[in-house]
């Protein structure tokens, strides 16, 4: 384990040989995080709430919904395990005794800890300082918000892995990269929380994997979920991740003993 | 002498989905399952002992490449028994791969991003090299091979050459038994090529590691192997000692001599006129133990003497003089 461990870090320290990078991320995250808040602002005009949900709580969800999918570049997720598929760089990690969707999945996690740090604490910063933002509805909200931010990651981790994958058959990661955007700007909850949404797609969309990539965190966050469901929703996310995990174990299985039967 | 790799009428065939040319010629892609199949490896047998040398020669497409890639793990062989170590490569791919080393002459395996040092870490973790040997072997590997100017450095600011060093080293630091390398001087100029040449023979000679080692540059092979295996075509076509290589397949090096004057006929015994252009002579050498000193000596007076050549023959002169030579052999049919 210590090998991903050291894969991760190396990905972070990494990062800070990008400096200049970091700037320009930094300015872009904010304009795009401001814009989304300013939109709810707009939208809400005024009225104390909507569907029950006051403007301080969705300002609130805005700025946490960006925090798991600001920090992690899933397409670069994809697209890596694609073109190292295609050009046959992968043949190189056959030769290592360690695993590459792993090496991939620690590698970005390492990155997605650096950008964290450096791009999506200090804008959350910024922009909660000028429109406001709520605490947490209880220490104990505030404690499952960790557990639920880390399992986002988890899960939008593995659901790219799932799809950079598939890109080894498809033999193009764009349209999948593509795909996966927007699955995740509909059905996580990035754009419009659930409870904007017609009853039953809401409910679907509440029990599809997606949803705990920015959706539960933030619900949890602002205590829309009582103890029980809060408990009960993290062991369901828990499930998926496994589900997800024996997915990628499979498809790279699959993939692996192609090239070395077939030849890259 | 145990043998370490044994490879018993080895062949892989590639089936490649047939793909049609132009625009419909994709659509029928999509709807036909047609095969063309590629012989890469066809029938090669030979065995290595631990401690030697050996290169695999042969031109482009002689199927090198998949050769290497069926011993190390990554190709399954489509016909023949291949063992290395005692295991079939592919089955037990990660507990081979502890034990042998590899270097892809066109394929990176150091981590772009990083300092030389970096990737070496990252290497021992992946090995789990104890902390000990890893700073001995990388004390002297990159010190044999002149790496401490750049250890610091980010792989893509390197030259070629400067990369090439780094990934042989990496291949060396959880001391495998076997050391594969994939056309290790491709691209690389005079000096490089020199360096990593010495080194190899080195490593060879001190640290006992078995060298596995393809190329198209018959003097990598001179250089480093004391064994030689020809391919050609899929085909083994030469296996024994490199020193007899030229003796057993009658090429000859090439001498011209250039004079400022014209000498006349110049007749010699150590080595065969073959033309002569007044200034110019051309010869042949056909013996190996016949050296420039030997020439010289018989020419004696070196006076009249403005420039000398000489001329190793290319592999695709040596594969063509071999198979000029089986030809005259073989029986009228
Ligand atoms: N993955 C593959 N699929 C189909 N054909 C291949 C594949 N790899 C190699 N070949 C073919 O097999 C032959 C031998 O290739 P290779 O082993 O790479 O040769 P070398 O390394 O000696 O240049 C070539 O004709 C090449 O085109
Ligand atoms: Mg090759």
């Amino acid at each position: 384990m210590s090998v991903y461990f050291a894969f991760a870090r190396s990905a972070f320290l990494t990062q800070l040989a990008y400096r200049h990078e970091v700037w320009a991320n930094m300015i872009g995250k904010l304009v795009q995080v401001f814009a989304r808040v300013a939109i709810w602002v707009a939208i809400y005009g005024g009225t104390a709430s909507i569907a029950g949900v006051s403007l301080e709580q969705m300002v609130t969800y805005a700025l946490l919904g960006g925090a798991v999918t600001g920090a992690i570049r899933y397409e670069s997720i994809i697209s890596g395990i694609g073109q190292a598929l295609r050009t046959g760089d992968v043949a190189v990690w056959l030769l290592k005794p360690a695993s590459f969707p792993l090496y991939v999945l620690a590698t970005e996690l390492g990155r997605a800890a650096f950008r964290f740090v450096i791009l999506v604490v200090p804008t959350v910063a910024v922009v909660a300082a000028v429109y406001g933002m709520l605490p947490p509805a209880s220490p104990f909200h505030g404690v499952m918000f960790v557990a639920y931010g880390l399992l986002a990651y988890t899960i939008i981790a593995l659901l790219s892995a799932l799809f950079g994958l598939v890109a080894f058959w498809l033999l193009t990661s764009f349209s999948l990269e593509w795909m996966m955007q927007a699955i995740l700007n509909l059905l996580s909850g990035q754009l419009i929380p659930f409870w904007f949404f017609p009853a039953p797609v809401a409910v679907i969309a509440a029990h599809l994997p997606f949803a705990w990539i920015v959706y539960y965190p933030s619900a949890v966050w602002l205590g829309r979920l009582d103890v029980t469901a809060t408990l009960s929703y993290f062991g369901l996310g828990l499930g998926w991740a496994a589900l997800l995990a024996v997915g990628v174990v499979l498809l790279w299985r699959q993939a692996s003993t192609r090239i070395v039967v077939q030849g890259g | 002498m145990a043998q370490i790799i044994e490879a018993r009428a080895v062949s892989k065939r590639f089936r490649q989905h047939r793909r049609f040319p132009g625009f419909l010629g994709a659509l029928k892609t999509l709807v036909t399952a047609e095969y063309t199949e590629i012989e890469a490896v066809t029938d090669v047998s030979f065995a290595i002992a631990q401690g030697e040398a050996v290169g695999y020669l042969g031109p482009n497409g002689a199927g090198k490449s998949t050769m290497i890639k069926m011993m190390t793990g990554i190709l399954v062989p489509s016909a023949g028994d291949l063992t290395v170590l005692g295991r079939v490569p592919h089955r037990e791919r990660q507990a081979n791969a502890r034990e042998i080393g590899v270097v892809f002459g066109q394929r990176s395996q150091l981590w772009w991003d990083l300092p030389v040092r970096d990737s070496f870490e990252l290497h021992r973790e992946i090995y789990g090299i104890p902390r000990p040997r890893f700073d001995e072997n990388l004390k002297s590997l990159s010190s044999l091979l002149d790496l401490e100017p750049f250890l610091e450095r980010a792989v893509r600011q390197l030259s070629l050459g400067q990369r090439m060093r780094a990934e042989i080293v990496m291949a060396l630091l959880h001391d495998p038994k076997i050391l594969f390398l994939d056309e290790p001087t491709i691209g690389l100029d005079v000096v490089a090529k020199d360096a990593v040449r010495k080194f190899l023979s080195r490593v060879n000679r001190e640290r006992g590691t078995t060298i596995i080692l393809t190329t198209h540059d018959l003097q990598d092979i001179e250089e480093i192997c004391p064994r030689l295996i020809m391919v050609d075509h899929s085909r083994l076509i030469f296996d024994g000692e490199t020193a007899k290589l030229r003796t057993a397949l009658g090429s000859a090096r090439r001498l011209m001599l250039e004079f400022a004057a014209d000498p006349g006929p110049l007749e010699l015994k150590s080595a065969r006129l073959t033309s002569d252009d007044g200034l110019r002579k051309h010869y042949l050498l056909e013996r190996d133990d016949i050296s420039l000193v030997h020439v010289l000596d018989e020419i004696g007076d070196t006076t009249a003497l403005k420039d000398i050549s000489i001329e190793e023959p290319n592999i695709e002169e040596v594969i063509r003089t071999f198979y000029q030579r089986r030809n005259a052999e073989l029986p009228p049919r």
